[in-house]
């Protein structure tokens, strides 16, 4: 090809991919719009692809009435997401390192738990952990959710790991041993290290099977104080069914950890999604 | 983690051959009635239009997401400026709470405000508002688009992935001779792809079989128990109608079908992975 015929195919492959990304975003940019509408204007016909006039009233106005409060459902659901994501850490990367280093009986059979575990539905799991959690009274507490939480996190982060774990050579921690390291401090000084790409990848999926979670935290936590931001939507929805700018200023205030996330944390949500699935 | 997902999958299925209610939640001895539950459950018919729900709503969602997830990542593995930040961004729709997706299609579907009446009203395809969200069918067809929208970067990226795995000059060996661009595609692409494929499908059977917020918060089954999936029907009957066997009964259904495709999965696809 010509190096004009090169451009040129850039140029209409560059367009018809920019085409398709605004189809395929535009929910996501309509949502956003409509948080900072007035509600007159959204009911508007034909509908206006910016506001006229700029409208900040649906966020601010949740930090008055503490009904609502979707900066408090905001902290709700961090610091579930975040201790549920550092509670499957800390139980899921020895418990790989163990798997993926020795071998034991039974290895295969807890693999294939663990494989199965990810993908039990929630329903399955919510109505025996509902009785559970009533019977040792952590209903109604954060902890019940994190709880439930992490049995999504775990079995991800540990069938991520032992890949990780596997591909260190032996070697490696042979001569660490020959060097004076004991198992532990091989464990931490050299394993860790060379598998944290895979941490990162359990952590930031942890994370975010947190944050989207809404049948745990809506159903173990009934205190609307206690409950995560999911929850919070589905409320606001019951309550003010229609009141879209309220309702959209929620949702966009939602996907700010995500979209953090996805910025800086992109290599690994690719990483993590295929070998997930394909290499498991 | 037994004690946390073994325990419920057990006492699971205990619980969906008792008869256990809001009254006899604490009570020690409940009582066992067998197969009552499902009785109850088939007489009632909600059930076996969840399960049909269910099925239509994965299968519909499946061919869709992987034809479209197919062709945008045939589209983007052409090797052009724009492709992998573009197709890097197309991941957003997969990581958004599903709470958040399902407001807001709810709120583009809705029949007042909804953009989509908009658009065809403007575009003179529909006279009057449709109430996408009130009638059975259109609330189902909703549905689906919505978890199509949530599934297209999933199906994307691991065919991306896929296809980078398959050495250019096996295509060049081809075309030299003499393999027009369709043939290549169907004779070497699709057969390469083959276990990224069936591992797609699979995984997207069960995640999509299993999905639950975005039908709980966009139409909670309704009109009339017509929009119910087996994960919300379940839901419903222990959590709102306090039917606690009932619910543990229909989750029983939902998990027994989602583990025979998950043995078929880790038989078949896995393990030929594995032997790799």
């Amino acid at each position: 090809m010509t190096n004009r015929a090169v451009r040129l195919r850039s140029a209409v492959l560059g367009a018809v991919s920019i085409l398709i990304f605004v189809v395929v975003m535009f929910p996501l940019y309509w949502m956003v719009v409509t948080s900072l509408k007035k509600e007159i204007e959204i009911f508007k016909i034909p509908p206006t692809l910016l506001p006229h006039v700029l409208n900040t009233d649906s966020y601010f106005a949740q930090l008055q009435h503490g009904d609502f409060n979707m900066f408090r459902s905001f902290k709700n659901s961090f610091v579930i997401s975040t201790s549920a994501m550092l509670m499957a850490l800390v139980l899921a990367i020895p418990a790989s390192y163990g798997i993926a280093r020795f071998t034991f009986k039974g290895k295969r059979a807890f693999i294939l738990g663990f494989l199965v575990t990810q993908m039990l539905p929630v329903s399955v799991l919510l109505t025996p952990m509902f009785i559970i959690f009533k019977n040792v009274h952590l209903l109604n507490t954060q902890f019940s959710a994190i709880l439930a939480d992490v049995t999504i996190g775990i079995p991800f982060s540990v069938l991520i790991q032992i890949g990780y774990f596997a591909s260190i050579p032996k070697e490696l921690e042979d001569a660490s041993r020959i060097d004076g390291c004991t198992r532990f401090s091989a464990f931490l000084r050299i394993f860790l290290p060379i598998a944290s790409p895979g941490v990162i990848v359990c952590a930031v999926f942890s994370f975010l099977y947190g944050w989207g979670d809404l049948a745990y935290g809506m159903t173990f936590i009934q205190d609307q104080a206690m409950r995560p931001i999911t929850a919070g939507i589905f409320n606001f929805m019951g309550q003010y069914g229609t009141k879209w700018s309220y309702l959209s200023a929620f949702a966009v205030v939602t996907i700010i950890p995500v979209i953090f996330i996805f910025v800086f944390m992109q290599k690994y949500i690719i990483s993590g999604l295929t070998s997930g699935a394909v290499k498991g | 983690m037994v004690l946390l997902v073994g325990y419920p999958i057990v006492s699971n299925f205990i619980l969906s051959i008792q008869d256990v209610t809001v009254t006899t939640l604490n009570a020690l001895g409940k009582p066992l009635v067998g197969l009552r539950n499902f009785q109850t459950l088939l007489a009632d018919g909600v059930l076996q239009r969840s399960i049909g729900n269910t099925f239509v709503f994965t299968v519909c969602c499946i061919v869709f997401q992987f034809a479209i997830g197919f062709a945008l990542a045939l589209f983007f593995n052409r090797g052009f400026p724009l492709a992998k930040p573009v197709r890097g961004l197309l991941m957003i729709p997969w990581m958004i709470p599903m709470t958040v997706t399902a407001l807001m299609f709810k709120f583009m579907f809705s029949s007042n405000v909804g953009i989509i009446n908009q658009f065809f009203q403007a575009c003179g395809i529909i006279k009057s508002p449709v109430e996408w969200l009130l009638e059975p069918r259109s609330a189902m067809f909703s549905l689906i688009v919505a978890n199509i929208w949530i599934g297209i970067p999933f199906n994307m990226i691991l065919l991306s992935t896929g296809l980078t795995t398959i050495p250019n000059d096996v295509k060049e060996a081809a075309a030299m001779d003499g393999a027009s661009k369709r043939q290549s595609f169907l004779f070497i692409t699709v057969p390469m792809l083959k276990p990224v494929i069936e591992s797609v499908l699979i995984l997207g059977f069960i995640y999509t079989f299993k999905v639950f917020d975005l039908v709980f918060v966009m139409t909670n089954g309704g009109p009339v128990n017509s929009t119910h999936l087996l994960s919300t029907y379940s839901y419903k009957l222990s959590f709102v109608l306090f039917k606690y066997s009932q619910g543990a009964a229909t989750a029983n259904i939902l998990f027994l079908i989602l583990l025979a495709v998950s043995i078929f999965y880790l038989k078949f696809v896995y393990d030929d992975r594995r032997a790799e």
